[in-house]
């Protein structure tokens, strides 16, 4: 079920309904019944292994925090955890094997489902692995309630493609979850929209032209397969944070906070900035549970070490999508980046710091440069294959200034040039949008506006939303993990 | 070595490794209100208080810090 369907959103309604009428007590298995009846529609064999996933994972956690012994908690830790690794790993190598279509192939053929890998596998069994490792490292009580550990793992909004939440936050706001400040309701109500305006009106449009150019490379001028590029990029964040914010918004809706997954990304001033400002709830969990433990495992190797914790954290990052040489290419291009530039920041900054005027300049050019490296990484996880991202990469270096067909006859198909100077400044608003998200100050001053105000650009995004719609095109490319 | 002392010298290898000679911490202080303390500079901050107090951390209890206090506590604990 999608979260562009109509049946999805009256399951929503009705779920809203429900769980606000419901005496506060009853709240949490009101949403724990939506949320299994959700995950069940995707097939009841996924929903028993989510089950059977939770209730081990709860009853492991217990274990830990009761075992006599460091050692009897280090090891029923280790058992959890490889057998979550493994069955993730299951899947998605049997996902391999089976040849089964790429998350862009999914895409781009309008299929919904991806046989082997079970709905939000990627994002749950994270959830469960950092539950275990909370519960031991001492973070976290264990929880006594299966309820609260189910509705941690099976939360709707957020099982399809996260955010992935922390526990402790999780806990801590079901707790509460019979005093919701009428604010949450509203506030869920505009992430939703802005959501679907950017997931609607940019992303999707976006779509045509990009995979138009990734289908054909070679057919096209080097400075259209740039365009393509940088398009992609903005495809992608378009429709992975328009994607995040309905299901924070939704998650909203029943007073339950999740985590921002971006912060304004392509304005970072170097690489470990861009990994700290995308798809955040993901790279902080393996900064938190896979690099600090590798990192403090491999302390005594000095710099070697360094490389090696932050090369096998960047190769995570790549193969968690899926085990595919695009991906694998993916993160091993920012592995080695991301060690060059950790190994060269302290030099970097004594060079402009002796150099005050190149300072200046290293403001503008550093976020160019990063951004440019992170489109060029881009470029192979938008890839069907290896070879598809080279011929992509040589044509695009080439300097060929006439494809095969006329410049720009990509845009002027499907997309007249009127409209991309348009979308041009949508993605502008966003931006904007997303800078005055951050501020403090602006938010206030929009929330304390006239009415009248408020409603016309709530109107006004609902307008621009269906007058750049592409209706029944739709899907979330990060739906596919 | 007193608490002060433990403070004194924490501060010292914070300044000298986050390069940052006017730096002040306090019990309360936390990675995001330090310049550059992110997860790379984390665990070379840990390697530098390891050499500098003689004492070598477990991976559980270097997650159990959230505060500049929980190393505090720490380093008091492993020094009493």
């Amino acid at each position: 079920m999608s979260f562009l369907s109509m049946v999805f959103a009256a399951c929503v309604a009705i779920t809203v309904i429900a769980f606000h009428v419901a005496p506060a007590r009853l709240r949490p298995h009101v949403l724990l019944l939506a949320s299994l009846g959700f995950y069940a529609t995707h097939g009841l064999g996924y929903l028993a292994l989510l089950v059977a996933l939770t209730f081990c994972t709860w009853r492991a956690a217990l274990m830990i925090e009761s075992a006599a012994t460091e050692q009897g908690k280090k090891r029923l830790l280790t058992a959890g955890v490889v057998a979550l690794v493994l069955i993730l790993c299951g899947f998605k190598l049997a996902g391999a094997l089976t040849k089964t279509p790429s998350a862009v192939q999914m895409m781009e053929q309008d299929a919904v489902w991806r046989f082997a890998l079970p709905l939000g596998l990627s994002y749950y069994s994270f959830r469960l692995i950092s539950y275990l490792l909370e519960v031991y490292w001492e973070r976290l009580p264990a929880q006594r309630s299966l309820v609260a550990v189910s509705l941690y793992v099976s939360f709707f909004p957020q099982i399809v493609s996260g955010p992935i939440q922390r526990p402790g936050m999780f806990f801590e706001q079901l707790s509460r979850i019979g005093r919701i400040d009428p604010e949450d309701f509203a506030a869920g109500l505009r992430l939703i929209l802005f959501g679907f305006f950017k997931k609607i009106a940019i992303a999707d449009r976006l779509e045509p032209a990009v995979a138009a150019l990734h289908a054909a490379p070679g057919s096209y001028s080097s400075v259209e397969l740039l365009f393509g590029a940088y398009a992609f990029a903005i495809q992608l964040y378009a429709d992975f944070s328009g994607l995040t914010d309905i299901a924070l918004g939704i998650g909203r809706l029943f007073g339950i906070k999740g985590p921002e997954n971006f912060d304004l990304p392509f304005l970072a001033r170097n690489l470990q900035e861009y990994w700290r400002r995308w798809h955040m709830s993901l790279t902080s969990w393996l900064a938190d549970y896979l690099f600090t433990p590798l990192r403090m495992a491999l302390r005594d190797h000095g710099q070697a070490g360094l490389v090696a914790a932050i090369f096998l954290n960047m190769v995570a990052v790549g193969i968690w999508h899926d085990f595919k040489g695009t991906y694998l290419a993916f993160g091993v291009f920012h592995g080695v980046a991301l060690s060059v530039s950790v190994l060269t920041l302290k030099r970097r900054d004594a060079f402009f710091k002796a150099r005050p005027g190149l300072a200046r300049v290293r403001k503008v050019v550093g976020p160019l440069v990063t951004f440019h490296l992170v489109v060029l990484g881009l470029v192979l996880f938008r890839a069907q294959s290896l070879p598809q991202a080279a011929e992509y990469l040589t044509s695009m270096v080439s300097g060929s200034i006439h494809g095969d067909v006329s410049p720009l006859r990509f845009a002027l198909d499907d997309m007249p040039r009127k409209l991309l100077m348009a979308l041009g400044g949508l993605v502008l608003f966003m931006e904007a949008v997303h800078v005055a998200r951050r501020s403090p100050a602006l938010r206030e001053r929009f929330m304390v506006s006239p009415r009248t105000m408020r409603w016309a650009g709530y109107y006004g995004l609902i307008l621009l939303t269906l007058a750049f719609s592409r209706f029944g095109e739709e899907h979330f490319i990060y739906g596919q993990f | 070595m007193s608490t002060a002392e433990i403070h004194a010298r924490l501060t010292q290898v914070m300044r000298e490794h986050f390069e940052s000679p006017l730096l002040v911490v306090d019990a309360s202080t936390t990675a995001e209100q330090v310049e550059g303390w992110d997860s790379v500079a984390h665990v070379g901050l840990i390697v530098a208080v390891e050499k500098a107090f003689g004492v070598r951390f477990t991976t559980k209890e270097v997650k159990s810090l959230d505060t500049v206090g929980d190393l505090l506590a720490l380093l008091e604990r492993r020094s009493a």
